[in-house]
């Protein structure tokens, strides 16, 4: 479960995120929408614990994650929008260094890492730097070793940025049997046909408040329009349906 | 020539946002750099100044003495700014993120060729103003100069850095059209840091301060042939250097052969340049895009050096040290400084070796505890010059990738001392290593052996902390080369506090010393004062050290703590 009470985010003097409230039960895809300079990343970053919130707080699984930071982000898995990684590691030993960060070690471990390169294609690069992988098989990558300590909550930053089809449909099923096994998983992106297709819950976001959020039902009621999720989502932040 | 304004203005754009948006700490930043600045021109003006007062009171040989000085000096800088135009043109031409930009737009190649060597030129050559000025003003100064003299600097200087410039572009096409640009770049890397290491080496081994003593030399034929410079009339420097002497020395015949040598050269390589890379410049451009080689370089030693440095730790802080153990050794940039690192300490042990202990004025035995004394900070400002270089990039050399360490459960706590550990046994053995042999070379007592070692020992703790702590404070995780770090505003205050540091740690001990020192020689007792004296001085020598490691660690936390991004 994801909590936020009055959650803010000033940035010299301008509020990215402001009083932010929201409460996301367990086994929820959430997606979370919002044009460009709406929040999103920064509220994404104040989850995963990159950035300290200005005011408010943030709850995971009832840990509030200023004051038990470790904990919190033990059951935690976060994938940003950037795939930044430490270059001169090989895949197989980037996904030894997270899950050591992690406290994990012993012979499990290996099969573990072995099972995840499979599951994303990887097993031929396992030996290779990173230097040399691609913008998609780094997003694969990162993917993969927010897995490896099997979280509860997954924290996710535009998911498909980087992915071919094929890697986006993979993610998308790994994303729904993470839900089904009781996982909530936090989502902003920029694809609304994704957010339409896979999340339960739907939050629009925009000048760091949220201005809707229920299920897609729920949104076409409130914007008054029926339809696709890009017509909602236009009206309710000023796009041309308004017009 | 529209477009060639417009491609190189995002440069000074991008500089004076950069001082916009830094307005906040920029008075401290300005005035800490200008004041050193200041400190580094005066000592420089001042070192060459005496030097040529010197020359200019010895007769005959004076004026060869100062023409080869200069001679020299202009060589240098000639080779540093080829050697700093390669490194420069392979970024600027090669590796810049934003050529894709640039290529992808309707600008000519020529165009584009030309904005980005104007950028190298503008990179590469603001070192010859730092450190060439107080050189050539010192020269200006004791020989008398006019107004000539100062204009003639800027009319040679300009030609010379446009040949510099060329070759080292030259260099760099020629490089990239045949290797791709990241294996250039290390291929280059290595071979300046080789020829860097020769060339301290070479200059240590001759002994320079041998040719302001003719004595020392056989006879006045040797002497001359020490004195001779490797110069060639076929170097632009030499040009150069007939141009300058002519005004210093106001020499009444004309450098009609020179000028037109020199500029005509600087014309030719420059339009040499633009039709090179008019041929090859885009081939080695549109390679230098080809994915990046992969690498297997010495993984099992690695992988072995790795398990046995972090078996007794958590896997946490194990994680963090062996992956940046193993980044260490896998980047070119980070490993090929060790090579500096044993120059610096060969040059310095060397240096103990040839002390003329025997021939001193002064009693052998109170001239070599001494010695040894000042020996305790020599090491401690060796292994803070280290330090700079290796220790604090620590917490930078998490680039962008930082995300997974502050998103992770491993505590900032955590990460900044397992930094600490990481490189804390290391730096020890290193600091022991060097003040043990240079003791023993010393002859020292066992007292001021045991002393240095328990000082530098300390020491050590205090230098690693100020590494480690102030690299966070002072992080740069958007560094395209690592090696960039320790040269920025941060490095110059931990060298500056790190001196400070080790300064006070030697006062402190220096007058305790002397007073054991006194009383043993001249057999007599220590008396009561001196001892209250003695032990005060070593608690707050503990104090100092303690105070060094907290402070610093504190700071470096809070900052992590605050980090936004």
């Amino acid at each position: 479960m994801i909590r936020f009470e009055n959650l803010t985010k000033i940035y010299r003097g301008i509020r990215a995120v402001d009083g932010l409230n929201l409460e996301i039960p367990q086994g929820t895809i959430f997606g979370f929408i919002g044009p460009n300079g709406a929040g999103k990343t920064t509220t994404i970053k104040m989850m995963a614990g990159v950035l300290r919130p200005t005011r408010g707080r943030i709850y995971i699984n009832g840990l509030d994650i200023a004051k038990e930071p470790s904990k919190a982000k033990r059951i935690i898995g976060f994938i940003p929008d950037q795939p930044f990684l430490y270059e001169k590691l090989s895949g197989i030993e980037f996904l030894r260094f997270k899950a050591g960060l992690y406290g994990m070690k012993g012979n499990r471990l290996g099969e573990k890492i072995l099972d995840l390169l499979n599951l994303f294609e990887l097993s031929d690069w396992a030996d290779e730097l990173i230097e040399s992988y691609s913008h998609g098989m780094k997003q694969r990558l990162i993917i993969a070793s927010a897995m490896i300590h099997e979280p509860r909550v997954i924290i996710v930053d535009e998911p498909m940025v980087g992915l071919d089809p094929k890697g986006a449909k993979l993610v998308k099923e790994i994303f729904k049997e993470w839900a089904k096994e009781g996982a909530t998983v936090f989502m902003s992106t920029h694809t609304l046909a994704l957010a339409q297709e896979v999340c339960q819950q739907i939050a629009i976001v925009d000048q760091g408040r949220i201005v809707a959020s229920g299920t897609s039902e729920e949104l076409e009621k409130q914007a008054g329009i029926e339809g696709d999720l890009e017509r909602i989502f236009l009206k309710i932040t000023g796009g041309v349906a308004r017009k | 020539m529209r477009i060639f304004k417009l491609l190189i203005s995002p440069k000074f754009v991008g500089f004076r946002n950069g001082l916009k948006k830094s307005r906040r700490n920029i008075k401290i930043k300005i005035l800490t750099l200008t004041g050193t600045g200041i400190l580094f021109w005066l000592t420089l003006f001042f070192l060459f100044y005496r030097m040529l007062i010197y020359f200019s009171s010895q007769e005959i040989i004076g004026d060869i003495l100062a023409r080869h000085l200069l001679a020299m000096v202009l060589l240098i800088f000639f080779s540093l700014l080829i050697f700093s135009h390669i490194i420069t043109a392979l970024s600027n031409l090669y590796l810049s993120q934003d050529l894709e930009l640039c290529h992808s737009s309707p600008a000519s190649l020529i165009e584009i060729f030309l904005s980005r060597s104007f950028y190298t030129v503008i990179d590469s050559s603001w070192m010859l103003g730092v450190f060439g000025l107080p050189v050539m003003m010192a020269y200006g100064f004791v020989y008398h100069a006019g107004l000539s003299y100062y204009l003639s600097l800027v009319y040679v200087s300009f030609p010379l850095v446009i040949i510099a410039a060329s070759l080292g572009i030259m260099v760099i096409m020629v490089l990239v059209r045949f290797f791709p640009a990241q294996r250039a770049r290390d291929i280059i890397m290595f071979l300046c840091l080789i020829l860097v290491v020769i060339l301290y080496l070479l200059f240590r081994f001759l002994r320079p301060e041998r040719l302001v003593n003719p004595d020392a030399f056989m006879s006045v034929a040797q002497y001359l042939g020490a004195l001779k410079a490797p110069d060639s009339p076929y170097l632009p420097s030499h040009w150069a250097t007939d141009l300058l002497w002519a005004r210093l020395a106001r020499y009444p015949t004309a450098q009609i052969l020179n000028h037109l040598l020199l500029w005509s050269t600087a014309f030719a390589v420059a339009v040499i340049d633009i039709w090179i890379a008019g041929l090859i410049y885009f081939k080695g451009f549109s390679k230098a895009q080809e994915a990046k080689r992969r690498s297997h370089i010495g993984r099992r030693i690695l992988e072995k050096m790795v398990s046995v440095i972090t078996r007794p730790l958590g896997p946490d802080i194990t994680s963090v040290i062996a992956k940046d153990v193993r980044t260490f050794f896998r980047d070119n940039s980070q490993w090929s400084q060790l090579l500096l690192l044993g120059a610096l300490v060969v040059v310095y042990l060397y240096n103990f070796s040839v002390l003329p202990l025997e021939r001193s004025p002064i009693k052998s035995i109170y001239l070599q505890n001494a010695l040894s004394f000042l020996n305790i900070g020599l090491a401690g400002f060796v292994i803070s010059a280290v330090s700079v270089r290796f220790i604090f990039p620590a917490v930078s050399s998490e680039g962008q990738a930082f995300w997974i360490i502050l998103s992770s459960p491993l505590s900032p706590r955590r990460f900044l001392w397992s930094k600490y550990f990481a490189y804390l046994l290391p730096m020890l053995i290193l600091a022991e290593m060097l003040i043990i042999y240079t003791n023993y070379l010393l002859k020292v007592t066992a007292f001021m052996m045991a002393l240095s070692a328990v000082t530098i020992f300390f020491l050590v703790f205090g230098i690693v902390a100020l590494g480690v702590g102030l690299g966070a404070v002072y992080p740069n995780f958007r560094h395209e080369n690592i090696a960039q770090v320790a040269t920025g505003f941060g490095g110059l205050i931990y060298m500056i506090i790190s001196s400070v540091f080790i300064a006070l740690v030697i006062m402190l001990e220096a007058g305790p010393v002397y007073a054991i020192l006194s009383a043993h020689f001249k057999e007599e007792a220590i008396t009561r004062l001196e001892w209250i004296w003695i032990v005060g001085s070593f608690i707050l020598v503990i104090f100092l050290n303690i105070f060094a490691v907290q402070r610093p660690m504190a700071a470096g936390l809070k900052a992590i703590n605050g980090y936004e991004g």
